[in-house]
């Protein structure tokens, strides 16, 4: 059958131009598609990841250099970027590095200076969730 | 090369199939370009991910609001277009880098104690929109 096959085409070179652009096509197709997909998926998976995350600031200590007191609830290790000191007049970031694993609680301490009365902390995670604070 | 210069035929075929294979080289590099640029330009879209950390409503006349925006994607962005109250504000144009963080000002004349719907829009349509109050 096969070699029947391969002499009609020997004899009868016609559609095969056809079949060569229809090949190419699917190729380029392929790539295309195959590329879309596999980076859909993987920002499928950041935004996935980013909803698994589950961070709280559950105490901040007034010591000579402030204690913040980080729980990691969710079931991914979480890298916290930024915290933020907000009052009614004033506001201040600081870029930090903090990991914490999954159901882990950390305690950063950092000359961070901590405004007089009511005070707002907040964290960022490098995933893009935030955890906020008020203390007084 | 004296039978080549004596007899021209056959000159012609070979000329026409150089010819096609010209074109078809050059077809297909089109045809590559494309796709490379069409997923390119998806994969950018999809990549795009930021969060604006916080809102800070500033100004000696009240006149300021600044965003402080982290870019949580794959790719870098470029902010186009601030819209306060969904009216089109003038800001200075912001481009983040992935991982970085950063500060946008925008002109506007707030007024104290009130909630303003402020969106964020980046060159490649991705935006972030949510509700801020002005302090007291």
């Amino acid at each position: 059958m096969w070699t029947i096959t391969c002499r009609r085409l020997k004899r009868d070179r016609r559609g095969i131009s056809n079949i060569i652009v229809v090949a190419l096509s699917l190729v380029i197709m392929l790539a295309i598609v195959s590329n879309v997909v596999l980076w859909n998926y993987e920002m499928n998976q950041l935004d996935w990841e980013k909803m698994r995350e589950n961070v709280i600031i559950t105490n901040v200590e007034r010591e000579t250099e402030p204690q913040f007191t980080f729980q990691n609830s969710g079931g991914l290790t979480v890298h916290l970027v930024s915290l933020w000191v907000i009052n009614s007049t004033d506001h201040k970031q600081y870029d930090i590095s903090v990991f914490i694993n999954s159901a882990e609680t950390k305690t950063y301490e950092d000359n961070i200076l901590l405004p007089a009365g009511n005070y707002t902390v907040k964290v960022v995670t490098e995933r893009g969730n935030t955890a906020v604070y008020s203390g007084s | 090369m004296r039978k080549l210069s004596r007899s021209r035929r056959g000159i012609t075929p070979v000329l026409s199939s150089l010819l096609l294979t010209v074109i078809a080289v050059a077809g297909m590099s089109i045809a590559i370009t494309a796709t490379y640029v069409i997923t390119d330009g998806l994969h950018d879209n999809m990549g795009e991910r930021f969060i604006v950390e916080d809102v800070w409503f500033t100004g000696d006349n009240n006149d300021t609001i600044s965003l402080y925006l982290r870019n949580v994607g794959k790719v870098s962005i470029k902010v186009d277009a601030v819209y306060v109250n969904r009216i089109d504000q003038l800001a200075t144009p912001l481009e983040l880098e992935h991982g970085k963080h950063d500060e946008l000002n925008v002109t506007y004349d707030w007024i104290a104690d009130s909630a303003y719907e402020i969106k964020v829009v980046t060159r490649r349509g991705t935006q972030v929109v949510d509700y801020y109050m002005s302090p007291p």
